[in-house]
């Protein structure tokens, strides 16, 4: 499943639940949880927020989130290696995230990006259509919001 | 072997596991200690549901404390007794292990833990692979001798200002020297959480001291907490900062928060649950 197969009304079914979960997790205001808000640069999340928030949306949409799903489906068929070199997202793996993170400003790809640096791009709106791609994968067509 | 699996070890025999499943286990309290708290049982549970996930993943690496959604203290338990200690994995992988586990004294639940996440981090960074596979091994078959536990030493509560009716603080010295720091972990001394936990419940209930009675009358205990979250490791020595403020007060319930911070940088936050204290 790509991004374009993701509709804004599909993401917005879904965002306030989404919204609400994360603003438990990251013990902040609900209205603080913006779509477009960067969870770390913004919401000042750190690592163990992610695995958090990653479980309580598990919970709340009764779906299973692998962790590191983002960047093994960004990778498409990249290898590893053509993806990332030494730690650094190579130019065509830099590609494949922008278009898979379309959510993302392109400003906020800044060149070199480090592998371990790519949560810092995730926005609300990336964890809205991993729940959506979740829901997806086990057979849900309408967004249980 | 020194301290290593005897100074803040509680789990002693391994009954059952289902790999990557679930994991059934005990622990004989040392009958010779001043205490055992919750937040030691809380631990025994934790370690016992670590057995299972390090097995899950052939001991590459381990679960640390993280996250617990719940975790409700039932009933106190006294030196002598024997926990009786189950855990069920949700998941287990390479970033983290979930699961939920229990603690019980002949049959009678003292302690359940709900949906806790440990993130998974290289063994090796902690310990020695080769003496955690052997110990286990011992776990399964004959169990550990019990009764290495001595007990903890104590690291008190400073008040520190700033209180208000609503509000405690107070300071924490993590010990430089203690038995544990040999235990967790040999490789990476680190105050355990579950004693951070201890230290947060402590100025928890002097904060429930304070508050206006129940209706029932009588006074507030501490039921459990939720939304407990350990960001940091913390190492020997550290100076920390505890502040329990309510957050909700009704007649019959109550709810604080805890929070520890490191200067600026917050290293563990969770929610308190009081409830009136039954009275016989």
């Amino acid at each position: 499943m790509n991004n374009a197969s993701i509709t804004k009304q599909e993401i917005m079914a879904v965002y306030p639940k989404v919204a609400a979960t994360m603003a438990d997790a990251l013990g902040c205001d609900v209205e603080q949880v913006k779509l477009e808000a960067s969870l770390i640069d913004d919401l000042s999340a750190e690592s163990i927020d992610f695995l958090d928030i990653v479980f309580r949306l598990e919970r709340a949409f009764k779906v299973k989130i692998p962790r590191g799903k983002i960047v093994e489906e960004a990778r498409g068929d990249l290898s590893e290696a053509e993806f990332d070199k030494g730690g650094i997202v190579t130019d065509a793996g830099l590609a494949r995230l922008k278009a898979y993170l379309s959510e993302v400003p392109a400003e906020r790809f800044m060149a070199p990006l480090k592998s371990a640096d790519i949560p810092r791009l995730f926005t609300t709106e990336t964890f809205c259509k991993m729940v959506l791609r979740q829901q997806r994968a086990v057979g849900v067509t309408a967004p249980a919001a | 072997m020194g301290e290593h699996f005897r100074a803040f070890s509680f789990v002693d025999r391994i009954h059952a596991l289902q790999p990557g499943v679930r994991i059934r286990g005990s622990y004989a309290i040392p009958a010779d200690i001043g205490e055992f708290s919750g937040s030691l049982v809380a631990e025994a549970v934790g370690q016992l549901a670590a057995w299972a996930a390090m097995a899950a993943v052939d001991f590459k690496s381990r679960p640390v404390a993280g996250l617990a959604s719940s975790i409700e203290l039932l009933a106190p338990v006294h030196p002598g007794q024997v926990l009786e200690l189950s855990a069920e994995l949700e998941t287990v992988d390479a970033e983290a292990a979930a699961y939920g586990g229990a603690a019980s004294v002949d049959g009678t639940p003292v302690i359940r833990l709900q949906h806790c996440v440990g993130p998974m981090l290289s063994i090796e960074e902690f310990d020695d692979p080769q003496l955690i596979r052997d110990r286990f091994a011992l776990l399964q078959r004959a169990g550990a001798v019990p009764g290495a536990f001595g007990g903890l030493p104590s690291f008190p509560l400073e008040p520190a200002n700033g209180e208000a009716g609503d509000c405690l603080r107070a300071t924490l010295q993590v010990p430089t020297v203690a038995p544990f720091f040999a235990d967790h972990f040999p490789r990476r001394a680190v105050f355990p959480g579950s004693l951070l936990m201890h230290s947060n419940l402590e100025l928890a209930a002097a904060l429930a001291a304070r508050l206006p009675q129940p209706c029932s009358g009588g006074c507030w205990t501490l039921r459990g907490l939720s939304d407990v979250k350990l960001r940091a490791f913390t190492p020997p020595g550290e100076r920390l900062e505890i502040e329990a403020r309510s957050t909700h007060l009704s007649g019959n319930a109550a709810t604080l928060t805890v929070e520890t911070r490191k200067g600026k940088r917050v290293i563990s936050g969770a929610r308190v649950l009081l409830a009136p204290e039954e009275l016989s």
